[in-house]
């Protein structure tokens, strides 16, 4: 069972790899849960494409200070005594994507919003995951009234109209970039939540576990060393499709013109702009639709790269 | 059965408390005085300013309906507490409040709206479950298929596609480039016909992303179920590959589709806050969404409850549905597992 070993101390599964070599006619040269994973998600090819969109992107992203404005124009100001020849120009050499309203380059702004989407992806993400992986670890570990009180509250989370509660959470607390990855975050916790309890309530049964607590292991060493490295798959797996998801959402908040202020550039916030303009500039909308769905279905399909290289058994939710 | 039943409802009132609660907290939170968002730009005389405050259970009044006054004759503020039960009293009685803007009570309001968003979910109801079963069907049928990778690809795309901005490229593609449908609103038209036709448009906004769940959910069910026993056993005594899928698999096959289609249905009826939109549908999550924007605090309570509502009921129909479809489940000892 090389997949269920504990890839993080090398000392430890070093041990691991030379006893399984011994017992073996022909050892197989990595065998960490990792490096098995890696081999199995560099033969998917929609994997292998998805990763190297998202590190294009990632990089397009960082570095757009360096080169976008000088090729494209600024993505937030615009100059209004050219407006009458600049604005909403189709898509041309000089502006790839076109121009929006106000004349200004649709390529930078897509650009620049990767920065609000992928932040937001990530953020979001970190801060659901956090907190599910600690009310998950309460749930599932400890049981009893705790599991009752932590399972309720994410039924009552998941009873909500989700997208209605984040819009009424950004009324509450204000439109800005970090409420926005705030609001997406904390109200991401309960499928997380969920999978890592069901994990735990798993693992917990293993005899290994017992032989830990045996030897006198804390509540807490036994989550984080022996049930947090056998459950991190499944976490992995779950966390890089919330990414997805996460941006999805921005980009409905956005849209609703309940997401960053303008003028930063949102994908979201580009396409309701556009909005207006369909009939007479429709690349308005269109390249912004693009940028989000490439991007969350890189994320998607390297999720699924990830479950099936990490072999991690997910329910349909 | 009327066990199980039983303790489903009794299960929902934490989860309802809960939801209402949370809203309730979230409204207060709010800065800004309801009362001047009432008034709007001029000032209300104190008289007409107390009876709001009265008639919004702001501020605690004695038995015979009066303000309760404090020693300097201000009239004493309820506390969230205070009005969150009122609220709830209120709710019992089917009140729900009234609108701060628009002055008409919130139940009037959304017996208005409700018709919309019921007949729009029943159409993409109907197409998630056609083209989702379908597709599903014969992407596992056919397994490894270029049919299968379409519909695998398909499903994938669909997944990432933002719906909002997939009814707009819908809107420009048959409502602007070819003029065969129209773009927004819904009801007006010249015809019963012109009046279907409104629907269609935002139907399929509203089902794509569901659809290729279905799709999903429906392949791997039936790869799951031909790859059994009985399905052997069926192929064994010679039963042709038609009849083993058409009376065998796809009984079984179907109840998981079946349950998330229910599910799937029921959260279409809180409104498809995003479709709705776009559409300018005069729908409830439409509704709900100009009344989170304009502050109109009521509209939004009184909507959440109603759709929070409307899908636990849903959900609980569908729970017990999925006992009589799959006899396997034994309401007595899923309730002791749970």
């Amino acid at each position: 069972m090389s997949t269920m070993q504990e890839p993080s101390p090398t000392q430890r599964s070093g041990m691991a790899a030379k006893a399984e070599k011994s017992s073996t006619e022909a050892p197989r040269p990595s065998r960490t849960l990792w490096g098995d994973a890696f081999k199995r998600l560099r033969r998917n090819k929609l994997a292998v494409a998805a990763i190297i969109w998202i590190v294009f992107v990632v990089i397009v992203a960082l570095t757009a200070d360096l080169w976008a404005q000088q090729l494209l124009g600024s993505p937030t100001s615009s100059d209004s005594t050219t407006l009458a020849q600049t604005s909403l120009l189709a898509p041309n050499a000089e502006h790839p994507f076109g121009t929006d309203a106000l004349g200004r380059d649709i390529l930078v702004r897509v650009i620049y919003g990767a920065r609000v989407s992928l932040s937001v992806g990530i953020m979001a993400t970190a801060i659901s995951t956090v907190i599910g992986l600690i009310l998950g670890a309460l749930a599932g570990f400890y049981g009893g009234i705790w599991d009752t009180i932590i399972m309720r509250a994410a039924d009552i989370f998941l009873a909500f109209p989700y997208v209605l509660f984040v819009v009424s959470m950004i009324a509450v607390i204000g439109r800005s970039l970090t409420n926005v990855f705030v609001a997406i975050g904390i109200l991401g916790w309960p499928s997380i939540a969920r999978v890592f309890r069901s994990a735990i309530l798993t693992v917990k049964e293993n005899d290994y576990v017992d032989a830990a607590r045996a030897m006198g292991a804390s509540d807490m060493r036994i989550i984080f060393r022996h049930i947090f490295p056998n459950s991190v798959a499944s976490i992995v797996v779950y966390a890089t499709m919330n990414i997805g998801g996460a941006i999805l959402t921005e980009s409905a908040l956005s849209f609703l013109g309940m997401g960053v202020v303008p003028p930063t550039p949102s994908w979201g916030t580009m396409i309701q702009d556009g909005q207006a303009y369909l009939t007479t500039a429709p690349w308005m909308m269109i390249m912004p639709g693009l940028a989000i769905l490439s991007t969350v279905l890189a994320f998607t399909l390297l999720g699924d790269g990830l479950r099936d290289a990490l072999d991690v058994k997910m329910k349909d939710a | 059965m009327g066990k199980y039943i039983l303790k489903r409802v009794l299960q929902f009132i934490p989860v309802f408390l809960g939801v209402t609660l949370i809203l309730f907290a979230l409204q207060n939170i709010v800065p800004g005085d309801p009362i001047t968002l009432i008034g709007g730009d001029k000032a209300l005389p104190p008289e007409t300013e107390l009876q709001l405050r009265i008639k919004y259970n702001l501020v605690k009044v004695d038995e015979n309906g009066n303000a309760v006054l404090d020693a300097n004759g201000d009239a004493v503020p309820t506390n969230t507490w205070e009005r969150y039960i009122g609220y709830m009293g209120n709710l019992l009685k089917g009140d729900l409040g009234t609108s701060y803007q628009r002055k008409i009570p919130v139940t009037e309001i959304f017996a208005q709206k409700y018709p919309y968003t019921v007949k729009l979910a029943l159409c993409a109801i109907v197409l998630e479950a056609i083209m989702g079963i379908g597709a599903g069907i014969i992407s596992a049928v056919k397994r490894y298929s270029f049919w299968d990778t379409l519909v695998t690809l398909t499903t994938s795309v669909l997944v990432a596609v933002p719906a909002f901005w997939l009814g707009m490229i819908l809107q420009l593609v048959f409502g602007v480039i070819f003029k065969v449908m129209p773009i927004s609103g819904a009801g007006g038209a010249s015809s019963q016909f012109q009046d279907w036709m409104h629907y269609i448009l935002p139907a399929i906004t509203l089902a794509s992303v569901s659809t290729a769940y279905t799709a999903r959910i429906m392949r791997s069910q039936l790869l799951d179920v031909m790859s059994q026993d009985y399905i052997r056993t069926a192929k064994a005594k010679g039963l042709s590959n038609r009849a083993i899928i058409w009376k065998h698999a796809l009984k079984n096959a179907l109840i998981p589709v079946v349950t998330y289609i229910g599910v799937d249905f029921g959260a279409m009826l809180s409104g498809a806050i995003l479709t709705e939109t776009v559409f300018n549908w005069p729908g409830v999550g439409y509704e709900i969404y100009r009344a989170i924007s304009g502050r109109d605090w009521p509209i939004v309570m009184g909507g959440v409850t109603l759709v929070v509502l409307v899908v636990m009921v849903v959900n609980l129909l569908v729970d017990v549905s999925y006992g009589f479809l799959d006899p396997r489940i034994r309401f007595d000892r899923s309730s002791k597992s749970n």
